[in-house]
């Protein structure tokens, strides 16, 4: 019976001026969208392995020169694309895609494009994601607000009820038959787009696929949601007017309203520091030590513990370079208080998302946004990831200079004269082994969202619960 | 209100088909029906005549299970609709005054379609334009769009649909309005068929010389109560005219 009511649904709507319409413009947004999405990858990806080549060149051909000055003369991280970066575009836009990585400092990433965008690119970039997101539940919403009200207007529920169907096989012929209408424009168009990016040989490494497939269960229990509501409101209202009309508001509400609101609502709740109090907080903290022992006394404290480790009382007895030995302490006792602050700073963010996460059980969009930015590695935990990475990198680069100089300037510590200066060349600048970033692993990336797919799950059982119920009290008059 | 199971008997034979009995139906403080007790056997052709807002419709929505009883009970071959509503409708076949059909689909689909849901799915395409043939439609009509059919035509699909599905009742409000009378000569042609084929009929009319040409038995209502019954053979078309008119005072 179901499959009746499901073919003679696709027939109808297949037939339907409406379809033809819809399917054409959201065939070409998508396909556009998927084009200069690849387009912006491809470009950016070239752009990142050879900005990231010639920093490493100059890293290694910077000159012959002290390593300590050599880790102040520094590197440059650049953060690969997300693997689906081209679908989703998440928050790469506002977090920065470059790192200056120098000895003393650790900074925060530069280059964001969204500050070179005008205003326009505030309504969201015309990505696969944002029209699976925002447009898709439309043309749901298009499709079906006369699934049950229009039978009612046009009489032919009569008919149909008086045929002794059981009413809820109508409802998942109708959803059925609804959902393959809707499928029939939106699956051509991403295997094209899939089919396309697998010519241009695309980084399918592990997790590639498996991204996809959290991607397509996601967005297609997203997609059932505004389905079943959508049947849920056609069911329950007076009349195909009425049914449009809260749909649409709901979409409205969900696509553009809620997203804005709780972002707003999100930095009030979680707020935090603005950059030049943070730097200030952060220089403050250096000054006073980690713990409230002031750096120099550490020093003291551990020139006291060489001189016992190597049984000698002055600086030029001892056989490590101790400027560079000072140095590295000095540095090491700065990660305390990095990590204090970035931490503190990364913290605020994460409870930020996951407090508009959460906002997800009043607009599912919040939600889903949050799951698709994850596996298409644009959000903000593979931001962090990178982001201890090139610090991971950038101590490793420090202490290495530094371990480097201390060891083979030993001889230089009881000269106090200029000539005391060693400089070290490529061949020693090369033991720090260039940048490489991988992203997160689908695990990791999963890890944070039971919540979204607990809301999402949530909200397709109360949406077919609620078309259910709609559809039992159907009755054939207007109420 | 009263379960009109414990105090009816039961009947001998399985004639009766449609069985209303002390039906009532209330919407606030207005009696739409007003214990309505009704029997229709296989092979009666019930015209129930009355003004509009007499009852009619109620009365056969209450059938149908669009809309629940007040009290009394509704029977489709001994089967209480209320408690059995699907099981029940696959003995009915509702034509209402439009025809209504999805535009979009032929005429052979729309048939196809009710046929199916209606639990008929072993017919081939021959037989389904085998109904609408039957039925009147000219054959090349079945494979256009039912958006370009007259409303006679839609009728016709809707006797065909309640042919396909084989009824034992047919449930008929006003279906001939706006019929011209030689659409309306062809339907009440069709109705007879059906009633030799041993359907129980009960039809809303405002048509007078229809139901005394036509039916079997009529029954005038007005403001909810059955006023009275006859039987089309004894009176001539000047009594039910006389009796109609006596009623509607």
């Amino acid at each position: 019976m179901i499959r009746f009511v499901a073919r003679k649904e696709l027939t109808e709507l297949v037939r339907d001026g409406r379809f033809h319409w819809t399917g054409i413009i959201l065939a070409l947004l998508l396909i556009t969208a998927l084009a200069t999405g690849w387009q912006r990858y491809a470009s950016y990806q070239d752009l990142q392995s050879s900005a990231q080549a010639t920093s490493n060149t100059q890293w290694l051909k910077q000159g012959d020169k002290n390593p300590h000055s050599a880790a102040h003369y520094g590197n440059y991280a650049f953060k690969p694309a997300g693997p689906l970066s081209y679908f989703d575009s998440g928050v790469e836009a506002y977090t920065g895609t470059a790192v200056f990585m120098e000895a003393h400092k650790q900074n925060f990433a530069l280059a964001r494009p969204a500050s070179d965008l005008n205003a326009v690119a505030r309504f969201g970039d015309l990505t696969g994601a944002f029209i699976l997101q925002v447009l898709v539940p439309l043309i749901i919403i298009f499709l079906g607000f006369t699934a049950f009200s229009g039978e009612r207007d046009s009489g032919t529920l009569r008919q149909l009820l008086s045929m002794g169907v059981r009413r809820r096989d109508i409802l998942w012929g109708k959803a059925i038959g609804i959902g393959a209408g809707v499928a029939l424009i939106v699956v051509p168009c991403l295997v094209l787009g899939a089919l396309a990016l697998s010519l241009a040989e695309l980084n399918t490494s592990a997790g590639f696929m498996a991204r996809m497939s959290v991607l397509v269960s996601t967005y297609g229990a997203y997609a059932a949601i505004f389905l079943f509501l959508t049947l849920a409101v056609s069911a329950w209202a007076k009349s195909g007017r009425h049914a449009l009309i809260a749909l649409v508001g709901f979409w409205a509400f969900t696509a553009f309203i809620a997203p804005k609101a709780v972002t707003e609502i999100s930095k009030a709740v979680c707020p935090t520091p603005a950059y030049g109090e943070f730097m200030a907080d952060m220089r403050t903290m250096q000054a006073k030590g980690f713990d409230g022992v002031s750096p120099w006394r550490r020093i003291q404290e551990m020139q006291a513990e060489l001189y016992q480790e190597y049984g000698v009382n002055s600086v030029a007895e001892l056989p490590v370079y101790w400027p560079a030995t000072r140095m590295q302490k000095l540095e090491e006792l700065d990660h305390d208080v990095f990590d204090y602050h970035y931490n503190n700073l990364r913290q605020a963010y994460t409870d930020q998302r996951r407090l508009q996460d959460s906002f997800g059980v009043i607009a599912p969009i919040l939600s889903l946004r949050s799951v698709s930015m994850a596996m298409s590695g644009t959000d903000l935990i593979t931001h962090i990831e990178f982001m201890n990475a090139t610090e991971s990198y950038r101590r490793n680069m420090v202490a290495k200079m530094n371990g480097y100089l201390s060891k083979a300037a030993a001889s230089l510590n009881d000269s106090f004269s200029s000539s005391n200066y060693m400089t070290a060349d490529e061949e020693v600048f090369a033991i720090v082994p260039p940048f490489e970033f991988d992203q997160p692993t689908v695990g990791q990336a999963l890890g944070e969202h039971t919540r979204n797919f607990v809301i999402l799950t949530i909200w397709l059982a109360f949406a077919v619960t609620a078309s259910v119920a709609a559809v039992d009290r159907l009755s054939t008059e207007a109420r | 209100m009263q379960n009109g199971d414990r105090f009816e008997p039961e009947r001998e034979g399985g004639t009766q088909v449609l069985e209303a009995i002390n039906l009532k139906k209330t919407y606030g403080s207005h009696e739409a029906l007003k214990g309505l007790n009704l029997t229709i056997n296989a092979g009666d052709i019930y015209c129930l005549l009355g003004a509009n807002g007499a009852g009619k419709t109620t009365t056969i929505n209450l059938f149908l299970n669009f809309i629940d009883p007040s009290g009394g009970s509704a029977k489709v071959n001994g089967i209480d609709v209320t408690e059995n509503p699907l099981e029940t409708k696959k003995f009915l076949a509702y034509i209402p005054e439009q025809v209504m059909l999805y535009p979009n689909l032929t005429g052979l689909e729309n048939i196809q379609y009710f046929a199916r849901l209606g639990g008929h799915d072993e017919y081939g395409d021959q037989d389904l334009r085998g109904f609408l043939t039957r039925c009147g439609l000219q054959a090349e009509a079945a494979d256009r769009r039912v958006s370009t059919y007259s409303k006679g035509m839609r009728q016709k699909v809707g006797v065909a649909i309640a042919l396909a599905k084989q009824a034992k009742a047919l449930l008929l409000d006003e279906p001939t309005s706006g019929l011209d009378p030689k659409a309306s000569n062809e339907f009440s042609e069709l109705l007879v068929q059906l009633q030799n084929e041993g359907a129980a009929i009960l039809m809303a009319t405002h048509d007078l010389f229809r139901a005394k040409e036509t039916g079997t038995r009529i029954g005038i209502m007005r403001e909810g109560n059955l006023m009275q019954e006859m039987t089309t053979a004894e009176v001539s078309h000047a009594d039910v005219e006389r009796i109609y008119l006596e009623h509607m005072h």
